[in-house]
């Protein structure tokens, strides 16, 4: 008998406690990101002024979002970080919900490029708005300043003869695609008919002549430069391989092209599984604070949509990079201009 | 538990087991990828998605299409020179290893096989700095006066994808000539010396041909090493050195096209085979009738 009664009460003690991690579960808010995107410090103090518990699982690859949102159907988590080009792709799903941006005091305060949400590119759809921008970086050119005078102020300086063999860049043909459409002046860089895809392959045969080498990973180009005559490198890697060439000494500044540079735009959005709609929506409004944007680009090197930063000067054209027409038939593009004479 | 009490049962079992995993574990993680590579690639791929239908599109698109046949020409040429400068740098040093004498010999041949300890990679860091335009290459031949200015020829082409691979790839080479030339008695060379032959023709027709089995398969090895490798055109050749193996890596990346990029690894793999059945070919007869 009277082990039995311990028994019972043991259990009841059990499921009270059970209910009531469950419950302290529930009020914490899930964030999934990318490393860099919220860091301890930041949850500690924003779980200071609300309130709020985060739990946050990082990510790290878009194809892992997409599993982790998708296998759930966006019950796993209230809000996550996901750029432009893959947003439309969750919309479609039916895994995000709208945001109401009266909610966001501080999306008010945005840099004027991001504050019209309808002129971003892939964060709206039918007049709703799906994603909040927060974390970019421009896909620009580095050049040599003793090199390369005066400073170059578009990719068309890759085609020039007096830098023939000096110059790195970047072993893919999607994006190698789009910027050489940019630079040819096409509108839609990312949507190409027959006519322009023989136009741009044309063109980058030819930059591929003026090319000394095709890198893959920024810690390569940095090695290519160190031990060889470079004077102009597509930096796929924006600020951080800007940051890490003059590091190791190297006289080199950025420059966004005027006729465009590509960028990658990455956005909070709220899940349709999202518990508390409200703390997701406090979640996003902390992380566009001055403070929270100007560490964000302090620890990682990125751009933020609040405080300027080296990613973009205010009259830098930025365009937004989105799923291309044909990923195939780009790749099979670049092997052929990689197998030209 | 029912047949402990007699052993036989028992044993039997166990060499089933064995016989069992013997079998197993090629098929499961040899034969099984591989036919399932080679059913890839009658596949076809339709906006990012692999289409299950059988069909020949990707062999018809090797063979027609008018960038593949000459760049997987130009790797097989790039290759067997590469086989052919490692046996001719792997032969004397093989020959020298076995004119040494014991411990020496093989504390030498260890030396010559360190590099194999140390990451892939990281060689080819290494000699694309000593062959860049600032690197020690041309800073040595700039400083002896055999170059005015530091030359691009060594980095970012061909020749540097041949140069690395050679380099990489030579204590290969020299493992097999060094055993098939370790093998030779030496009663055979003594005889060759009493009857009154000298040196020289000692070694062309005794040391020379009972050592060709080692040289067949220095080479085979050597070249289907070089011929799979993507990463050393990729980080050496620069705009014009295009390797079979870098296009049929893009294929996996963004391309997303594995049906085509199986079809590819068919033609590569009978070119491999191929090689393997000629070093072996050439190394057993030989071998066999001393």
């Amino acid at each position: 008998m009277g082990l039995k009664k311990a028994f019972l009460k043991l259990a009841t003690i059990g499921l009270g406690i059970g209910l009531m991690t469950s419950a302290a579960l529930a009020a914490n808010l899930r964030v999934l990101a990318w490393d860099g995107y919220a860091d301890p410090d930041w949850v500690k103090d924003f779980t200071a002024a609300t309130g709020i518990g985060v739990d946050v699982v990082f990510i790290g690859s878009d194809d892992e979002i997409w599993a982790k949102i998708k296998g759930s159907e966006g019950q796993d988590f209230d809000v996550f970080a996901v750029n432009t080009a893959q947003l439309q792709r969750y919309i479609k799903a039916d895994l995000v919900s709208p945001i109401d941006i009266t909610k966001l005091p501080n999306q008010k305060e945005v840099l004027p490029r991001f504050r019209d949400l309808s002129q971003v590119s892939g964060d709206t759809k039918d007049g709703k708005v799906y994603g909040i921008p927060f974390c970019f970086d421009s896909i620009g050119l580095i050049y040599d300043t003793d090199k390369v005078k005066p400073a170059p102020t578009s990719m068309s300086v890759l085609w020039d003869p007096a830098y023939k063999g000096k110059i790195l860049a970047y072993d893919n043909g999607e994006h190698n695609f789009s910027f050489t459409a940019l630079t040819l002046g096409y509108k839609d860089p990312f949507n190409l008919d027959a006519e322009q895809m023989a136009a741009v392959k044309a063109k980058l045969v030819d930059l591929k002549r003026n090319v000394l080498s095709f890198y893959t990973t920024a810690d390569e180009a940095q090695q290519i430069y160190q031990n060889n005559d470079v004077a102009l490198i597509w930096a796929n890697y924006g600020q951080q391989q800007v940051k890490a060439l003059q590091k190791i000494g190297a006289h080199v500044a950025y420059i966004n092209p005027s006729e465009g540079a590509l960028a990658w735009l990455d956005n909070w959005v709220i899940s349709k599984g999202v518990r508390d709609n409200a703390a997701a929506e406090k979640w996003i409004d902390f992380m566009l604070t001055k403070k929270v944007s100007g560490e964000l680009s302090e620890r990682t090197g990125f751009g933020n949509t609040v405080v300027e930063s080296g990613s973009a000067g205010s009259n830098d054209k930025l365009v937004w990079l989105n799923n291309v027409e044909d990923p195939t038939k780009r790749s099979d593009l670049w092997n052929e201009i990689k197998a030209t004479p | 538990m029912s047949g402990t009490s007699s052993t036989l049962p028992g044993e039997r079992r166990l060499s089933l087991l064995v016989t069992v995993l013997a079998f197993s574990l090629p098929i499961i993680f040899v034969l099984v990828p591989l036919a399932i590579f080679l059913v890839y690639s009658f596949f076809s791929v339709d906006q990012g998605t692999i289409v299950h239908v059988p069909t020949l599109g990707n062999y018809i698109r090797f063979f027609t299409d008018p960038i593949f046949l000459p760049v997987f020409w130009n790797t097989i040429v790039l290759c067997v020179s590469v086989a052919a400068i490692c046996i001719l740098l792997a032969y004397p040093a093989a020959y020298f290893l076995t004119t040494l004498k014991g411990r020496w010999r093989y504390a030498l041949l260890m030396l010559l096989l360190v590099p194999l300890l140390m990451s892939y990679v990281i060689k080819i860091y290494a000699i694309r700095s000593i062959l860049g335009l600032n690197g020690f290459l041309n800073k040595a031949l700039v400083a002896l006066g055999i170059l005015d200015h530091p030359s691009t020829l060594f980095v970012f082409n061909m020749n540097a994808i041949l140069l690395t691979l050679s380099l990489l790839l030579i204590p290969f080479a020299i493992l097999p000539i060094f055993l098939s030339l370790e093998r030779i008695p030496q009663t055979l060379l003594r005889a060759s010396d009493d009857l009154g032959a000298s040196g020289l023709q000692t070694f062309l027709r005794i040391t020379l041909p009972l050592s060709l089995p080692g040289v067949a398969s220095a080479a085979s090895f050597v070249f289907v090493l070089a011929i799979g490798d993507f990463l050393t055109p990729q980080m050496v050749g620069g705009v014009s050195g295009f390797t079979f193996g870098r296009i049929l890596y893009s294929q996996f990346g963004t391309a997303y096209n594995w049906p085509f990029g199986a079809a590819l690894s068919v033609a590569l793999a009978i070119v491999v085979i191929a090689a393997i059945l000629v070093g072996e070919r050439f190394g057993r007869s030989r071998g066999t009738t001393v």
